[in-house]
């Protein structure tokens, strides 16, 4: 028997004797400890400093620095800036926040054009797994939902933004309902409700373990429905502004043609997701094929401040083995329901519904001190138990409540309700993004941000569930907010001004690299 | 893939498994037919047939919600031909998620909403079972059709969720953001 079979046997023979057992939670000054020892956040090397643009002398990691003193695809070319296009709302990115954002402004009686880098819908709102916070339990409320996310987000969060959060939470849920969102539901027609990490009370909406499917789904039968313009596989490359810092437009390409798009925009709203295909610190991820963070580099050049810059979430159980599935994401809700985390001696290390940075700096901490399993790849990782779950809750709970999770390990011949998988940290999610006020407007004028794009709602450290529910309720805010500031605007000056600034500075700080950005697909993919 | 040079901007999307833009026929080199699959879910074997299959092409009805409880005759007014399914089963073996997308297409024709429902619910649109219907069933399009109205229209009322509206709307959290909001405007603010 090789060392992983020896391992995973010793997780197999201690399953019954660990199904009651306790697991002592972290004092916070424990936690603190742990976090700062292991959390890849806290590791120097990793991180630069910003040297040019409005967070300047700020740090972030390498590979989000690099993108942001990067230079545009269209310095020094000169590209006729006659507009193709002229609409009142350009959404970008085809994801839950945009797809909302359409909705909204479209209602709202805006004209309305969507861009998106692959198809609509297909985002890492469609990935969503575990659910939905919203504060629906008669013993919870929005201020305790407040308290939880604060607490979460290591008291950085900014309140406005979180307290509009929670407090909308409960009508956006009703909207989608309305709308036809199917969520659990108990026998008297009341939602059903799961537990999370970081949360003190069961709060998560969801639809099985596809959540994330079926509002993507819902929402773009919306899209389709209110004849919403998309234009797919025509990204967004570059904002155009008026040259006195008012966003009026932006710089399309369709990539089948290689055809640029000019469109004019009283409004653009920014809403295209996270950076998890930057692969930060070699981490692999779960995220989609699309995450490259171009609202970032993008908006930063236009001269947007960002925030938070310097945190992502690491998602403590990302699969490791088989290779093939390395980065695959293992929702949350799994350690929810009573799977064990072990290392290689089959002990468990951590109480599994700490919050994610905790969970993760401790997966991270057992394999640094030689407590970790080698995959044949060469992986590191530990055991997630989940057959334990049956066990808990009942034979045939991962076949009702995980049915996608059961199905992707069984596609490699791994049956989860009887063997326990391999797991370590992926880079799952931007905690930061580009500052926005409760309207979602950035400090451009005219320029709104929603979703994972934007920063501050969820401080250092997203909660479970956090996500989707702030995809909604800001997703509509930037519509609403995008179509009203668009019925008093008049269509701006469209050029290209802001780069020449930008250059000017790169030039002064000494930037000499040659990255373009936005990055638009990942760095191993042949653009050619 | 990329590894070997190819580009693929148009057949990726999640990586996941479920958003249904990578579907593909794969043939193990030592089968004599291929089967469909999403290939970020497939793994390669050496020798392994792999040809990539358009996306969805098939349109979607402008399918509104009604203001009223639906009956059956609301799926059939914008998908029609549903009733035309002569159950041949082609559906149900091209279905790449393993749906038994036949039977969904019989739970539409006897109007029982949960079922489909619950058939359709890991459904990732990727328009197989339509391109593959010979009648012009659009199994994937009356699915979502059929569970949105089953949500919109859920036999019994979440009540905890509309209470929890109202005593928002009734300002009954006010005192207790005040005194949050200025105890954790500060960063050290006891919480
Ligand atoms: C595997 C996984 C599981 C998750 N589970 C949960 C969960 O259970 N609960 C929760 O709350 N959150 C969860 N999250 C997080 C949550 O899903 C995302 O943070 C959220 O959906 C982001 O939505 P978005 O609309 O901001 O971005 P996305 O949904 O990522 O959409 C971004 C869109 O913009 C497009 N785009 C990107 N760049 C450009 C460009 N330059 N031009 C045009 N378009 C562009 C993309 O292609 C995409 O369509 C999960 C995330 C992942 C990856
Ligand atoms: S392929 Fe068409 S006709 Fe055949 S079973 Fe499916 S829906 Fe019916
Ligand atoms: S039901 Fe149709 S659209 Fe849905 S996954 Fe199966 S084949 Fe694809
Ligand atoms: S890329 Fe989304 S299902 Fe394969």
């Amino acid at each position: 028997m090789g060392k992983m079979e020896t391992s995973k046997k010793r997780v197999d023979d201690s399953r019954l004797s660990r199904k009651n057992e306790d697991m002592p939670r972290l004092s916070p000054e424990e936690k603190d400890a742990l976090v700062h020892r292991y959390h890849p956040d806290y590791k120097d090397e990793a991180y630069a400093e910003i040297r040019i643009g409005a967070n300047k002398g700020e740090r972030t990691v390498h590979e989000v620095a690099r993108l942001l003193e990067g230079e545009s695809p269209f310095f020094e070319k000169s590209v006729p800036l006659s507009p193709t296009h002229q609409v009142d709302v350009l959404i970008v990115g085809g994801g839950g926040a945009g797809a909302t954002a359409a909705l909204a402004a479209k209602a709202a009686g805006a004209s309305v054009l969507m861009s998106t880098k692959l198809r609509l819908g297909d985002s890492n709102t469609v990935m969503a797994e575990g659910g939905m916070q919203v504060a629906v339990a008669p013993e919870d409320s929005p201020v305790r939902h407040f308290v939880d996310s604060l607490k979460g987000g290591q008291m950085a969060n900014d309140r406005t933004l979180l307290r509009t959060l929670v407090e909308e939470g409960p009508s956006v849920a009703k909207w989608l309902i309305d709308i036809g969102v199917l969520f659990d539901r108990e026998g008297d027609g009341n939602l059903s409700l799961r537990a999370g990490g970081g949360s003190s009370l069961p709060r998560l909406l969801r639809c099985k373990d596809y959540t994330g499917l079926e509002l993507m789904r819902v929402l773009k039968d919306c899209v389709l429905n209110e004849e919403i313009n998309v234009l797919e596989f025509s990204p967004v490359l570059e904002l155009l502004t008026d040259g006195e810092g008012t966003c009026t437009g932006a710089i399309l390409k369709n990539l089948d043609t290689g055809k640029l798009i000019v469109v004019q925009a009283k409004t653009v709203i920014l809403a295209t997701g996270g950076i998890g295909r930057l692969h930060i610190q070699g981490f692999p991820t779960s995220n989609h094929y699309g995450a490259t963070g171009d609202a970032l580099s993008m908006s930063y050049r236009a001269g947007a401040v960002l925030t938070l810059q310097d945190t992502f979430q690491y998602h403590p159980t990302g699969s490791v083995f088989p290779e093939a599935m390395a980065g695959l994401l293992v929702t949350e809700a799994i350690r929810s329901a009573g799977a064990h985390l072990l290392n290689i001696h089959g002990e468990r290390f951590v109480y599994e519904l700490e919050t994610r940075d905790a969970v993760a700096s401790a997966v991270i901490r057992e394999c640094q001190e030689g407590r970790g399993v080698e995959t044949p790849a060469g992986r590191k990782g530990v055991w997630l138990d989940m057959p334990l779950v049956d066990l808990m809750n009942g034979e045939g709970t991962l076949k009702n409540r995980f049915p996608n999770m059961v199905r992707q390990f069984s596609r490699y011949e791994i049956n989860i309700q009887k063997e326990p998988v391999l797991i370590y940290p992926t880079l799952h999610y931007q905690n930061g993004g580009v500052k926005i006020n409760v309207d979602c407007e950035s400090s451009i004028k005219n320029l709104f941000v929603a979703g994972e794009a934007s920063g501050g709602i969820h401080g250092r450290n997203r909660l479970m569930g956090n996500s989707l529910l702030d995809i909604v309720v800001y997703g509509k805010r930037s519509g609403n907010a995008a179509s009203r500031r668009a019925e008093e605007a008049a269509h701006g000056k469209l050029t290209l001004d802001h780069l020449k600034i930008f250059h000017e500075a790169r030039k002064a700080a000494g930037v000499m690299s040659e990255t373009i950005s936005p990055l638009l697909f990942p760095d191993y993919v042949n653009k050619n | 893939m990329w590894h070997l040079g190819h580009t693929l901007l148009g057949k990726v999307g999640c990586l996941g498994g479920v958003c249904g833009a990578c579907t593909v026929m794969a043939r193990p080199s030592d089968q004599a037919l291929p089967k469909t699959a999403l290939a970020c879910q497939t793994m390669v074997s050496e020798g392994m047939e792999i040809s990539f299959l358009p996306s969805d092409a098939s349109k979607k009805a402008l399918a509104l919600l009604p203001e009223a409880a639906p009956s059956r005759d609301t799926l059939f007014q914008y998908y029609p031909e549903t009733r035309r399914c002569v159950a041949c089963q082609a559906c149900s073996s091209i279905c790449p998620q393993e749906i038994d997308v036949m039977a969904g297409v019989r739970d539409v024709l006897m109007g029982d909403l949960p079922a489909v429902a619950e058939r359709f619910d890991s459904c990732v649109m990727c328009g197989l079972c339509a391109a593959v219907c010979e009648s012009t069933v659009r199994p994937h399009r009356v699915g979502l059709y059929a569970r949105r109205l089953h949500g919109a229209f859920y036999p019994q009322t979440p009540s905890h969720l509309l209470d929890r509206i109202d005593e928002i709307s009734a300002g009954r959290y006010q005192a207790e953001w005040s005194d949050l909001m200025e105890a954790s405007s500060s960063d050290k603010g006891n919480v």
